[in-house]
C-alpha cells in the first residue's frame, strides 16, 4: 500500500436533509468537500454564523486561559501524554445541555478576572500617590493650606538642597524688602520640600522671588494632612488586595468548570467546522450538492448508509487526469511510523510513490548505525515501550514512538555488533572488581578499524541509492517510458559498481577478481552515460557535449552522495566515544568507592546527555540521509493532504455513534 | 626539548577544543538569542526553539571528542606519555586541525542558519522539522572535519 486511492464522490440531495447529511458526513470524517464554480449554482454565505460561534469561542477559550493562569490543573508530564478524554453519547448529551450555562459561566471568570485587573491598577496607582506625597509626610497642615487671615503660604518644591537660611537669604538678595519664613519639610540632593510664609502683603514680591528660583507649587485640593492621606491610601490598598484575594478565591473555585469550558471550545470548533463545509456547498432552489473525495475503501459504507436514510442522488468516479486529487497515505505496520517524515518533506504528487515504504528500513538501519550503542537503544526501547503500552496516545504521537521503538531495536544490534553497552561500561564495571574482560563486539570495535566501517558505510549509501534508482525505474517503466528507465538508471548503475571497487582499493585491499574486472564495467557505464544523457537532442555535437556533461554531473553528484554516507560512522563513533570519555572520568578517582559513586551520578547524568544529544543527531541525518541521498533519486512531492470534514478536536473524541441524534 | 613532539600534540588537542568550541559557542548564543525573542512572545514554543539551538552545539562536542581521542592515544589520559618526536607532534597538530577550523566556522554557519530558522518556528510551528533540516545541512561539514580528523589520529 502507499497513496489510498482516491474517488471523486457527487452527491444531490434535498436542501432539507442539508444539515442532516453534512452532520452525518462529520461524523464519518471520510469525506473531503471542495466548492465549485457554477454559474448556475450559489453557495450560501455562512461567514456570519461562524464568526458568531467564533465570538463564543474566544470567550470560551480567554476564560480557559484564565484557569489555567490561577487555577492551574494538576497535571504530570506523563498525564500530557494521555491523548483526549473519549465521550460517550450519554455524555455528550448531557454535556451538550450544560453548553449555555457553561457559557455564562466563562463571562463571570472573563468578569471576574476584570475586577481583579481593576483592583491591581488601583493598587499600583494608590501607591505612586504614597510615593509622592512620602516626602511630604511630616507637614503637620492640610495639603491644600494656603495660609491664614494675614499670611500668605506657599507650598511647593526647589530643586536642589536648602537650609531654612539659606533660602531666607536668598530670597532677599532677590527682593530685599521680601520678608519671609522659611519651613524645610523635606530636603535631598536632588530636591527640597518646603513651605514659605509671609505676610499678605508681600505676596506678591515673595511669589516673584520663588519663581526666580523655579518654585513649583505643590498642587492638592486635599484638605488632609500628607500623613492622613498616606494612612487613608494604605487602608484602600489592604482593602484592593483583601478583593483581589476574594476574587482569586472565586477564580479557583472555577476549576470544576474547566471540563465544560474544554467540551464548549471543542463543540464550538467541530460547529465552525461545518459551518465552513456548508460554505463549500452548492445550492439550487430545492437541492443541495456537494463536491469532494473520499477514500475508495470508504466509498460503500457511506454510499448504503446515506442512501438508506435519504433521498440522494450519488456518483462516484475516478478523478479526472487534470484535479489534484487530495494524498491520504496508508502503510503496513513496518513503514507506517516513517509516514510523518515523509509528511515533513513533502506529501507525494499525482506522480509519486509514496515514499514511506522505499525508507522505512534504510531509516531504521541509519539511525541505529548513528546511534550505535546497545545500552542507548535499550533504554529507547524500554522508554518507548512502556509509553506505548501505559498511555493511550493521540495517533501522531503513536506514530513516532513505534518509529522510535523500531529504531531502539537496530540500534541494540548495532551496538551489539560494534560492543558499544554504555561506551565501555562492562568493561569499566569489570575493571572496578579486578576483572579483565574483552571486547563484547559480536563483529569488530569501530576504532579499531575505521577504515573497514567507513568503507561498509558507504556500501550501504551505494545499496540505499541503488534502490532510489531502482524505483525511480520502476516509476518510468510504469508510465510507458521503458527506453528512459533504462537509460536513466542502468548506466548509473554500471558505473557505480565499476569505480567502487577502484575507490575502495585506495583505502584497503580489495580482492584481484574485482580489480581486474570493474575497469571495464566502469567504462561500458561511462560511455553509456555519454551515449544517453542527452539523447533528446538531435545534434550529435550537442550530444556529445551534453553527454560529457551529463557524465561530470553524475560523477561529481553521486561521489558526494555516497561520501555523504561517511556520517553513518562519524556520528557512531561520535557516540560511542564520548560514552568511554564518561566513563574514563568516572573512574579518575584511584578509591573504588569513589569510582563506583562517580559513576552513580556523573555517570547516570553523563549518559542521559549524551542519549539526549546523539538521538537527535542521529535522528536529524536519518532524516538528511532520505531526504537529500534518496528522495532526490525518484521523488519530486507536492501533493496537497487529504482533509476531510470531521470533527476535529482537542479535548475530546466522540464515540464512532450517533451523537446528533 | 625532548617533549616538544607531546607538547605539539597538545597545542593540537586544545586547539580542536577550543576552536571548535569558540564556533558551538557562537552559534548556540545567536540561536539563544533569537529564540528568547521568539520565546517572549510565545513561551509554548520554547522546546522547539529549544531543539534549534542545540544542533549548532554538536561542533564543541566533536572538538571535545577530538581533543579526548588524541589526548588517549598520545597516553596522557588512562596509561603513560608516549615519547613523540617533533615530527609525530606535529602529525597530531595537524590531525587536530580539520576539526578545528571546520567546527569553528561550521558552528557558526550553523547558528546564523537555526537562528533564521527561529523565524519558521515563529510564524509556521508545523514546518519546524525543516527548519532543524536546513541548519543540520550546515553539519555535514563539521562531520566530514569529525571524520578527517579521526582518520588521520588512528593512523599515524
Amino acid at each position: 500500500m502507499a497513496k489510498v486511492p482516491m474517488k471523486k464522490i457527487e452527491i444531490v440531495a434535498m436542501m432539507s436533509d442539508r444539515k442532516h447529511i453534512l452532520e452525518r458526513l462529520q461524523r464519518r470524517g471520510v469525506v473531503e468537500i471542495t466548492s465549485v464554480e457554477d454559474d448556475d449554482l450559489v453557495q450560501v454565505n455562512t461567514t456570519s454564523s461562524i464568526s458568531q460561534f467564533e465570538r463564543a469561542l474566544s470567550t470560551a477559550q480567554s476564560a480557559l486561559a484564565v484557569l489555567d493562569e490561577y487555577a492551574k490543573e494538576k497535571k504530570s508530564l506523563l498525564d500530557s501524554l494521555n491523548g483526549r478524554t473519549e465521550l460517550t453519547t450519554a455524555q455528550f448529551a448531557d454535556k451538550l445541555t450544560k453548553n449555555q450555562a457553561t457559557l455564562s459561566e466563562c463571562s463571570k471568570i472573563l468578569a471576574k478576572r476584570k475586577k481583579m485587573t481593576e483592583s491591581e491598577n488601583r493598587i499600583s496607582r494608590l501607591k505612586t500617590q504614597i510615593d509622592t506625597l512620602n516626602p511630604w509626610k511630616d507637614f503637620g497642615l492640610a495639603q491644600n493650606f494656603s495660609g491664614t487671615k494675614q499670611t500668605t503660604a506657599f507650598i511647593g518644591t526647589l530643586s536642589g538642597m536648602y537650609t531654612t537660611s539659606e533660602l531666607e537669604n536668598q530670597i532677599l538678595s532677590l527682593r530685599p524688602e521680601a520678608i519671609c519664613s522659611v519651613e524645610i519639610i523635606s530636603s535631598r540632593k536632588e530636591q527640597t520640600n518646603l513651605m514659605v510664609v509671609c505676610h499678605k502683603s508681600l505676596t506678591q514680591t515673595v511669589l516673584e522671588a520663588l519663581a526666580e528660583l523655579n518654585f513649583s507649587p505643590f498642587q492638592s485640593k486635599s484638605n488632609l494632612t500628607p500623613a492622613e492621606e498616606i494612612a487613608q491610601c494604605e487602608k484602600e490598598i489592604a482593602e484592593c488586595e483583601k478583593n483581589r484575594e476574594v476574587l482569586l478565591k472565586e477564580l479557583v473555585e472555577f476549576a470544576t468548570v474547566r471540563e465544560d469550558i474544554c467540551f464548549v471550545i471543542d463543540y464550538l470548533s467541530i460547529r465552525i467546522q461545518k459551518y465552513q463545509a456548508l460554505g463549500r456547498v452548492s445550492l439550487t432552489k430545492n437541492t443541495f450538492f456537494i463536491h469532494g473525495y473520499v477514500p475508495q475503501k470508504y466509498v460503500k459504507g457511506l454510499v448504503s448508509e446515506l442512501e438508506s436514510k435519504y433521498d440522494v442522488a450519488i456518483s462516484v468516479t475516478e478523478p479526472d487526469e487534470s484535479e489534484e486529487v487530495p494524498v491520504l497515505l496508508q502503510n503496513s505496520k513496518f513503514s507506517q511510523p516513517v509516514e510523518s517524515i515523509t509528511e515533513m518533506y513533502a506529501l507525494p504528487n499525482k506522480r509519486d510513490v509514496d515514499p514511506s515504504s522505499v525508507m522505512s528500513f534504510f531509516y531504521y538501519l541509519f539511525f541505529g548505525m548513528m546511534l550505535s550503542d546497545a545500552g542507548y537503544g535499550l533504554v529507547i526501547l524500554i522508554g518507548t515501550t512502556i509509553v506505548l503500552s501505559k498511555f493511550r496516545l493521540e495517533k501522531s504521537l503513536r506514530k513516532s514512538m513505534k518509529m522510535f521503538q523500531y529504531c531502539g531495536v537496530s540500534t541494540v544490534i548495532w551496538g551489539a555488533l560494534f560492543g558499544s553497552w554504555f561506551g565501555d561500561l562492562p568493561q569499566v564495571v569489570a575493571s572496578i572488581f579486578g576483572v579483565t574482560i574483552d571486547s563484547t563486539a559480536l563483529w569488530f570495535e569501530p576504532l579499531d578499524d575505521p577504515i573497514k566501517l567507513l568503507l561498509f558505510s558507504f556500501g550501504l549509501g551505494i545499496c540505499h541509492l541503488f534502490l532510489g534508482l531502482a524505483v525511480n525505474f520502476r516509476i518510468l517503466w510504469k508510465e510507458g517510458k521503458p527506453i528512459d528507465a533504462i537509460c536513466e538508471v542502468v548506466p548509473i548503475y554500471l558505473t557505480i559498481l565499476g569505480a567502487a571497487p577502484l575507490g575502495a582499493g585506495i583505502l584497503s585491499d580489495v580482492p584481484e577478481v574485482l580489480t581486474k574486472i570493474s575497469p571495464y564495467i566502469l567504462i561500458v557505464g561511462v560511455v553509456s552515460i555519454i551515449l544517453t544523457s542527452s539523447r533528446s537532442s538531435k545534434n550529435v555535437f550537442m550530444r556529445f557535449f551534453g553527454g560529457i556533461y551529463g557524465l561530470y554531473n553524475v560523477a561529481t553528484g553521486y561521489l558526494s552522495d555516497i561520501l555523504s554516507y561517511s556520517r553513518l560512522l562519524a556520528l557512531g563513533l561520535a557516540t560511542g566515544s564520548i560514552a568511554s570519555v564518561i566513563n574514563l572520568l568516572c573512574m579518575m578517582p584511584e578509591n573504588k568507592v569513589l569510582q563506583v559513586i562517580m559513576l552513580i551520578t556523573l555517570g547516570v547524568v553523563g549518559h542521559v546527555a549524551n542519549i539526549g544529544i546523539n538521538m537527535l543527531g542521529a535522528y536529524v541525518h536519518s532524516d538528511r540521509l532520505q531526504f537529500v541521498e534518496l528522495f532526490s533519486k525518484f521523488y519530486e512531492g507536492g501533493g496537497r493532504a487529504f482533509e476531510p470534514l470531521r470533527s476535529n478536536t482537542k479535548y475530546f473524541k466522540f464515540k464512532k455513534e450517533n451523537i446528533y441524534e | 626539548m625532548s617533549n616538544l613532539g607531546l607538547a605539539l600534540a597538545l597545542i593540537g588537542a586544545a586547539l580542536s577544543a577550543v576552536l571548535a568550541g569558540i564556533g558551538s559557542a557562537k552559534g548556540v548564543g545567536k540561536v539563544g538569542e533569537s529564540a528568547s525573542g521568539l520565546v517572549s512572545q510565545d513561551p509554548s514554543k520554547f522546546s522547539k526553539a529549544l531543539i534549534l539551538q542545540l544542533l549548532p552545539g554538536t561542533q564543541g562536542l566533536y572538538g571535545l571528542l577530538v581533543a579526548t581521542l588524541l589526548l588517549n592515544r598520545v597516553g596522557l589520559m588512562g596509561g603513560t606519555a608516549v615519547d613523540l618526536s617533533w615530527a609525530q607532534g606535529l602529525m597530531y597538530l595537524g590531525a587536530s586541525l580539520p576539526m578545528a577550523l571546520g567546527g569553528l566556522f561550521s558552528g557558526i554557519a550553523q547558528g546564523r542558519t537555526a537562528a533564521a530558522g527561529i523565524g519558521i518556528i515563529a510564524k509556521k510551528p508545523d514546518e519546524s522539522g525543516k527548519a532543524i533540516i536546513m541548519a543540520a545541512m550546515v553539519e555535514t561539514y563539521a562531520i566530514l572535519s569529525l571524520l578527517i580528523s579521526i582518520l588521520i589520529i588512528y593512523n599515524i
